[in-house]
């Protein structure tokens, strides 16, 4: 009776284990993803200066993840073109870049509706996690891929409307190195996030 | 319980396994974290780079200094209902694109539901001002189909990346494809309803239509502008992953 309850017991234990892989990530994305907007939308945050959100929500992503991983993804091969230096200074400054464009790109406009779809297992270690955001009155659809990278699942590319953000990024990073290096990517990324609005003209 | 002591072990092992199994952690090389398998997905032929930078950037100037006062005038002046009933309008009209579009591709379905939206869209929606069809069960919006995509459905590949003066991104197929659309499109030759018009009111409904369309489109220009190192580049690889994977659809 006992090795039964063992033998059960074992199975439990592996199933609830493969249950948990299965839930855990996208609650831990949707928290993290209604977490930010709160830091811009919330009553917490209202009297805060745009810095100061970006502040807040850059910490709360990297509480959760490593966006280090998305930004060598979309680096890629060009990662050894770079000196060490280099490469520490464009981690940093595509960090602040990304946490920008999300925090600006939301400023004047009511905050989006997200919903969070079923989550497609692709294999044992890739998993895909739907969602739709209404921004004004417009829904986008946005997909997470994650990957199982050691004990935790980590984002390794975002598709908005079928557009690979880590796919467009590299494509601006191949298209930089073939002409230039690494001290003019840091350069023009520092001017870039020195521009109040990241859209505007650009120059001849 | 000696029995199960001694197997203790082993069930360890067999959940450790189980779990081991539904959480396999893989190895943290270059090559799993930061692989080269999206290169693929993203290469874009771009041979004449250096003329299209230089388009890219008068539209950007024109898009900026141009549309887009025009169309932040447009959304302030105009009620959101009128606003929408306007583009629903301009969209009805270009019924005829989608439908040869669907067909083209074999696509029965999508030529039924165009097809019955248009007619429900046109009859109680007062000519496609008003959208009926959306809330009739079966013939809910679906994506839009046009000649580009029907030359993708074919087998035509992208040919080079190029930059359009005014109209932006596209590629010579979806430029062939371009030429297509305004064969059937009934504002455009050599179809067109308007004919008889005198070409003061061709130019006005084809300025509207560009009007109606343009807040949208600026929106989504700027909100891919946003935050990129390489506009230009973004805009190349933005543009030519949606293409295809509209194609693919």
């Amino acid at each position: 009776m006992k090795k039964i309850f063992s033998v059960f017991l074992c199975v439990v234990l592996g199933f609830s284990s493969v249950l948990a892989a299965a839930t855990k990530p996208a609650d831990k994305l949707m928290q993290t993803v209604r977490g930010a907007l709160d830091l811009v939308y919330g009553d917490c945050c209202v009297e805060s200066t745009i810095e100061h959100k970006q502040a807040k929500v850059r910490e709360l992503i990297e509480s959760n993840y490593d966006m280090t991983i998305l930004i060598r993804r979309a680096i890629g091969r060009n990662w050894n073109k770079m000196s060490a230096d280099e490469q520490a200074q464009v981690l940093e400054l595509v960090k602040q870049l990304v946490v920008k464009a999300y925090v600006k790109g939301l400023e004047g406009k009511s905050r989006p509706e997200v919903t969070f779809d079923t989550t497609l297992q692709v294999s044992s270690k890739r998993i895909e996690i739907p969602s739709t955001v209404v921004l004004d009155g417009e829904p986008i659809r946005v997909l997470y891929r994650m990957g199982l990278m050691g004990a935790d699942w980590q984002l390794f590319d975002i598709v908005a409307e079928d557009v690979s953000v880590v796919s467009n990024y590299r494509q601006q990073f191949d298209d930089h190195f073939r002409k230039e290096n690494g001290a003019a990517l840091i350069t023009k990324l520092e001017e870039l996030l020195k521009k109040d609005k990241l859209d505007e003209n650009i120059e001849f | 319980m000696k029995t199960l002591n001694s197997k203790l072990p082993f069930y360890v092992l067999m959940a450790a396994l189980m779990g081991a199994s539904a959480q396999p952690v893989i190895a943290q090389s270059d090559a799993d974290l930061y692989g080269d398998d999206v290169v693929t997905a993203g290469a874009v032929d771009d041979p004449l780079e250096s003329i299209n930078r230089v388009t890219f950037s008068v539209n950007d100037f024109i898009y900026l200094n141009v549309f887009e006062p025009v169309a932040d005038a447009y959304t302030f002046i105009t009620p959101d209902p009128v606003e929408e009933g306007a583009t629903n309008f301009f969209r009805n009209l270009k019924y005829p694109v989608r439908l040869a579009a669907n067909l083209l591709q074999g696509r029965l379905d999508g030529a039924w539901v165009e097809t019955g939206r248009f007619a429900i869209n046109t009859t109680f929606g007062v000519a496609g001002v008003f959208t009926p069809a959306d809330s009739v069960d079966g013939f809910e919006p679906i994506p839009a189909e046009d000649i580009g995509q029907v030359l993708g459905a074919w087998g035509v590949s992208d040919g080079p990346y190029l930059v359009l003066p005014l109209l932006g991104p596209s590629n010579l197929r979806d430029l062939g494809g371009l030429v297509g659309d305004r064969a059937v499109d009934p504002l455009s030759q050599p179809f067109a309803v308007n004919e008889s018009w005198n070409w003061e009111w061709r130019l006005a409904l084809s300025a509207t239509d560009v009007i109606t369309s343009s807040p949208t489109i600026i929106e989504r220009y700027k909100q891919l502008k946003g935050g990129s190192i390489d506009p230009y580049s973004s805009m190349k690889n933005g543009y030519t992953q949606f293409r295809n994977a509209a194609i693919k659809e």
